[in-house]
């Protein structure tokens, strides 16, 4: 490479660069700075009235029951729901992949659907049908001769039903990886199981899902790093009741920042939702990393 | 404004900033200035208003008159959603960058006021007469103050009062509403016990203001330099016990069950409170009932108290045009005027006066907003208060439930006030 062409690579990345600094990586170290201060809605306006107080936010966290139930309302969340929607969104591409004539296009279409709906118009709707007394679930569970389901009344039901809610609507996103990932796996694996005389249960398990194991990857983690941010199902269908029992971190954090105007807690609270990301990406690369070797 | 939002709060997160600008009097306008020119040394000052919800809408159009009587004014409205309220004057507030008149929530007060956005308006005291008018309620001009400061005009005023359906309650041999809490204990279990599904009254648990209506109900006070004492007052406590005997004994719903409009018409809820907007909303979803339901004052222990809800003017603190500002609230806030607004919107006026006008003396339902108005008491304008309010919610929860014990559920409350206030 020439002097003249020493910028060029800059000039290439730099505009991405720029923009990555300016709206990810600033805003990061502008809320750990603000971590550490007690900023409200006071010193916002006045930011001689904003002290730096140390560890005294994490502190407070720890100590906060409220915090300590996001936490563990999170992680139910992620245990419950992030296999859920691999497995579901694994099956239903399996399924739509069996054949491609136009009755299975109109599927491929109806299971992406949900995804592209509006949060609010789907709260709204599913907000009906897990009503205890008027839903149609409970209704349909009545003429079953079955007692109702506190859906949304229950603290524990209540994470059950918007996981279900949840994962109906994650499931089209991951479908569609999924069956790009099934289209790229070749022919012949399959015609040279066909000759060794392997049946349908050994080609999906030999072939077909090793095959898949990148995007496997590729979905446990956005699906992981998606479901640690919980926020919009609880937000507009619970809005964290009943006792709690749907709050989750970014629920809490959302909370504590714009709706009481403690910047500096709510800063602190996103550093360790953060940390518990990092965290949880970092394992599951070392994780492939060693199933690679 | 706490009462609206769980109302409109899913529709709203989908709503588009709808920065409706209710300026299509320009043309009108544009005439009349260029006539004047000559006396008002030819400078027009544009002064910027926002106001949220149904009152932006109208509020455009109504200005006309305004602008008509102050040549050198234009005024400039800009509508924003409830929803988005918070957040633009938040956004205000960091940047600096504001209006000059805004529509602010009464329960709002305490925390922007302490957040320096607001011009201290005890100084114009001399020079404008709305300026802490005893005129307007008392309640209303409560949360005006802040820190020995003024930070706002009352616009309009809201309370609760109690909704029944009067057939109803007849078939059970009640000719008049409930008076107080005995009362309303009895014709609720009465109306409760007609069968499953059926309630006698309506509790809505994300409402921050009943707790404390409770409590205002049976003779309590909160008294700022006592801080978390006042949660330790016998008064308070019967109240919030009070509270838990409605669902102890169910006689309100604890699940969501169907919309309380729904309840209402069905008659499995026949008992209510809300506000004045209520009375439009079952007028029109609910006309099957329509002379078959009324409202009366919200039945006490000690008293027939309720909260006091609502609007003030205020004045932006970095705004370049406070004369003009004050001006516009000064015009905004005279009995004639108010007496337009309510034609117009349906807002109570917050001047008592204004409810001397016919059409609000000769509707009933209005005149018994009117006399609840007189015995509405205002949340204290309190910073943490909302905090405070919020914690109580989840105590009562907790006990309502979750099943915890009364008395250590609100010692606990206490004890997390105690924090908050420290």
């Amino acid at each position: 490479m020439n002097h003249k062409n020493a910028l060029t690579p800059w000039l290439f990345i730099g505009p991405a660069v720029l923009l990555l600094i300016m709206f990810s990586l600033l805003p990061i170290l502008v809320s750990l700075l603000i971590s550490f201060t007690d900023i409200d809605l006071i010193g916002l306006g006045n930011w001689d009235m904003v002290e730096f107080v140390a560890f005294e936010n994490f502190i407070a966290l720890f100590q906060d029951p409220l915090f300590h139930r996001s936490i563990f309302n999170t992680l139910v969340y992620v245990s419950i729901g992030v296999p859920l929607v691999i497995i579901c969104s694994l099956s239903v591409a399996l399924m739509l992949n069996y054949m491609s004539n136009k009755l299975f296009s109109f599927f491929r279409v109806l299971f992406y659907v949900p995804s592209i709906t509006n949060i609010v118009a789907i709260a709204v709707v599913w907000g009906f049908l897990y009503n205890m007394d008027v839903g149609l679930f409970n209704f349909i569970i009545n003429s079953l001769g079955l007692q109702n389901v506190p859906w949304l009344e229950h603290p524990f039901m209540a994470k059950i039903s918007l996981i279900i809610l949840a994962v109906w609507k994650g499931i089209g996103i991951n479908m569609l990886i999924y069956l790009a990932a099934l289209q790229s796996i070749p022919r012949s694996f399959y015609e040279a199981a066909d000759i060794d005389g392997a049946n349908k249960f050994q080609k999906l398990r030999y072939i077909t899902i090793p095959s898949l194991s990148y995007a496997t990857f590729f979905v446990t983690v956005t699906t992981l790093i998606g479901w640690l941010q919980f926020f919009e199902e609880p937000f507009v269908m619970t809005g964290g009741g009943p006792l709690d029992g749907t709050m989750s971190m970014a629920l809490f954090i959302y909370e504590r920042g714009f709706q009481y105007n403690e910047f500096g807690y709510a800063a602190a609270a996103s550093l360790i939702l953060f940390i518990f990301i990092i965290v949880a990406t970092l394992i599951q690369f070392t994780f492939n990393k060693s199933k690679e070797n | 404004m706490k009462f609206k939002k769980g109302l409109s709060m899913a529709a709203g997160v989908s709503l588009i900033v709808a920065a409706g600008c209710g300026n299509d009097n320009n043309a009108a306008d544009g005439g009349n200035g260029e006539e004047n020119n000559g006396g008002n040394n030819g400078e027009t000052t544009t002064l910027s208003v926002w106001a949220m919800g149904e009152e932006g809408n109208a509020l455009g159009s109504f200005v006309e008159s305004f602008e008509n009587e102050h040549e050198n004014i234009e005024v400039n409205v800009q509508a924003i959603p409830w929803d988005n309220a918070h957040d633009s004057l938040l956004t205000a507030v960091a940047s600096g960058d504001g209006p000059d008149v805004l529509q602010l929530g009464t329960t709002w007060v305490a925390e922007f006021a302490g957040a320096g956005a607001f011009l201290d308006l005890s100084d114009y005291e001399d020079d404008y007469d709305m300026i802490n008018n005893d005129d307007f309620f008392e309640g209303a001009l409560d949360t005006t103050y802040y820190n020995d400061a003024i930070y706002g005009v009352p616009w309009y005023v809201d309370t609760r009062v109690l909704f029944y359906r009067t057939d109803i309650l007849e078939e059970h041999g009640y000719e008049e509403p409930p008076q107080n809490w005995e009362e309303m204990l009895e014709v609720s279990r009465e109306l409760a016990d007609r069968g499953d599904g059926m309630f006698g009254f309506d509790i809505d648990q994300n409402d921050q203001l009943v707790p404390p209506i409770f409590a205002w109900q049976n003779g309590w006070e909160f008294n700022e330099e006592e801080a978390e004492e006042n949660f330790a007052d016998p008064a308070f406590r019967e109240a919030m016990d009070y509270y838990h005997t409605y669902f102890a004994e169910g006689l309100v719903q604890e699940t969501e069950g169907v919309p309380i409009e729904q309840g209402f018409e069905e008659g499995s809820k026949p008992m209510f409170t809300s506000g004045p907007w209520m009375i439009n909303i079952i007028r029109n979803e609910a006309p099957d009932i329509d002379g078959d339901w009324d409202v009366a004052m919200f039945p006490g222990n000690e008293r027939n108290a309720s909260a006091i809800g609502g609007s003030h003017l205020s004045v932006f603190a970095k705004t370049e045009n406070p004369e003009e500002a004050l001006e516009f609230i000064s015009y905004m806030s005279e009995p004639e005027t108010q007496i337009e607004w309510f034609k117009e919107t349906n807002t109570l006026p917050a001047r008592q006066s204004a409810w001397d006008d016919e059409e609000l003396q000769q509707d009933e339902k209005l005149a018994v907003f009117g006399d609840q108005l007189e015995e509405a008491v205002a949340p204290p304008v309190l910073s943490q208060w909302e905090n405070i309010a919020q914690d109580l919610l989840s105590s009562l929860e907790r006990i309502n439930r979750g099943g915890a014990d009364l008395d250590e559920e609100l010692d606990n409350f206490q004890q997390q006030a105690a924090n908050r206030l420290d």
